[in-house]
């Protein structure tokens, strides 16, 4: 949380110093909202599919697991959608983290239970082919590939060619359009370490409070 | 001088603030918009989505339920013979019970209408325990069931009452008391059922099946030999037109 929040900030101030970078979050937004779009649209014909292979991993409810079924291959489709164009790129892409994150936790449970599914990330109903094994490594890698675009995305969006951008929805304007690139760069340079030293600082509280209720809510803070 | 200045400079900084206004109103109004129209499209998505998962209300009686020889049960109007609807089950399997669940309504329909010939063949996957015993007890007391009407019963409540994979589950006990549910009258019923008489039939058509048909798991759901695939046999209407399509070309 602290990571992203800090970094968030510095490199908003950046983001008009290094516009190839910009390219790079597009080229991340893309590579999430096809894998989205892919997974979401090969599970959203045959729902009852989509239920089992959430039920596959035996982890939620009954009727939760219902409601992830269905709700997760519309949710894929328009995050994908969304990422795509490039509209409300930033809060998008985080609720795309947290998907990932959610599989990535999801995935590696059923692995460390020891149990013989499927991931059910492109369809099907989790269950495996006779004589398939488990694929657990590839799809947690994939996972988390898919994780560190979601991320580097929330960290600089909208990237080029954003909807965000035309709209005018991307961060706050500039004010006084002359001295802003200068004054930008000298607070990044000034806040950058500054910034550094106090998540570190906060991380060092953490640990040392971990279990202390005040500790892990003031870093959240 | 330095009035004039600072004047110009208030007017500035007021006209700024102005357009900054200006552009979060916009800005507010662009979010509030696309949320709207995102979440209409999401909800139309998820309605088309519910519509495909949407199962069928059994509507009238079952057509006639024969149990065959070899432990097959056929479920067919008299003189349908085509086309036909290979079922492939395990009891104990989750996916079955899913296909039970969005598509078994279907098929009883399907059946009902003299549309097609359904064919239930009930077999054992498992080889990890505990699933493999219960896979066995479940399949060992519905064949002890003899009346096809009963029969039916039994399957669906099995399929109801299926056990976790990793647990212990279809108790002799529980089999006897369900099988009492399904008004199941055959008088050596209890006896079948704990003495497990039908494991090694079981067995027997279950090696035959896999050998024979290189089946990739079950559920698997054939229509006149051609297995269909998932999208298909857990989609009601995907599979009620296939069914109906390929009885128009019979």
């Amino acid at each position: 949380m602290v990571q992203l929040a800090s970094g968030t900030s510095v490199s908003e101030r950046l983001q008009t110093a290094k516009p190839a970078l910009s390219w790079v979050t597009t080229a991340a937004r893309l590579v999430l909202a096809g894998v989205l779009i892919v997974a979401g649209a090969m599970k959203i014909g045959a729902p009852a599919l989509s239920v089992q292979a959430v039920r596959a991993y035996q982890l939620l409810p009954d009727g939760l697991a219902t409601a992830f079924g269905y709700g997760l291959p519309v949710l894929e489709i328009i995050l994908g959608l969304l990422l795509v164009v490039g509209l409300l790129t930033r809060p998008v892409a985080a609720v795309g983290g947290v998907l990932m994150a959610m599989f990535i936790v999801g995935i590696a449970s059923a692995w460390a239970r020891g149990l013989r599914i499927d991931c059910g990330c492109f369809g099907g109903d989790g269950s495996l082919a006779a004589g398939q094994d488990p694929n657990y490594f590839w799809e947690l890698l994939r996972d988390i590939g898919l994780f560190a675009c979601a991320a580097w995305t929330v960290i600089r969006p909208p990237g080029r060619l954003a909807l965000d951008s035309a709209l005018g929805l991307t961060g706050p304007p500039e004010a006084g359009e002359e001295d802003a690139p200068s004054e930008g760069l000298h607070e990044a340079r000034s806040e950058a370490p500054s910034e550094a030293r106090s998540e570190a600082r906060s991380a060092a509280r953490s640990e040392g409070a971990s279990g202390s209720p005040s500790g892990g809510e003031d870093v959240r803070r | 001088m330095s009035k004039r200045t600072s004047e110009a400079a208030r007017a500035r900084i007021a006209a700024q603030r102005e357009a900054l206004r200006k552009q979060e109103q916009r800005k507010r109004m662009t979010t509030i918009i696309a949320v709207v129209v995102i979440a209409v499209v999401a909800v139309a998505i998820g309605w088309w989505s519910m519509r495909q998962g949407e199962s069928e209300k059994v509507t009238g009686g079952l057509a006639p339920v024969t149990i065959q020889e070899d432990g097959s049960v056929v479920m067919a109007k008299p003189g349908v013979t085509a086309p036909v609807v290979d079922v492939y089950e395990d009891y104990q399997c989750p996916a079955c019970k899913q296909l039970e669940e969005t598509s078994g309504s279907t098929l009883k329909n399907l059946a009902a209408e003299g549309k097609a010939k359904v064919v239930y063949h009930m077999i054992t996957i498992f080889s990890d325990e505990p699933a493999h015993s219960n896979s066995l007890r479940a399949a060992n007391a519905a064949r002890c069931v003899t009346d096809g009407s009963q029969y039916m019963k039994f399957h669906d409540l099995l399929y109801q009452r299926q056990p976790s994979e990793t647990e212990t589950g279809f108790s002799p006990d529980d089999l006897v008391k369900w099988g009492k549910e399904a008004g199941v009258t055959a008088p050596d019923f209890e006896t079948c059922v704990r003495q497990q008489r039908n494991v090694s039939a079981h067995e027997q058509y279950t090696s035959t099946i896999m050998s024979s048909l290189k089946l990739s798991g079950t559920p698997t759901v054939m229509l006149n030999g051609q297995s269909l695939d998932t999208g298909t046999a857990f989609v009601p209407s995907a599979l009620r037109d296939a069914v109906v399509k390929a009885s128009s070309k019979g």
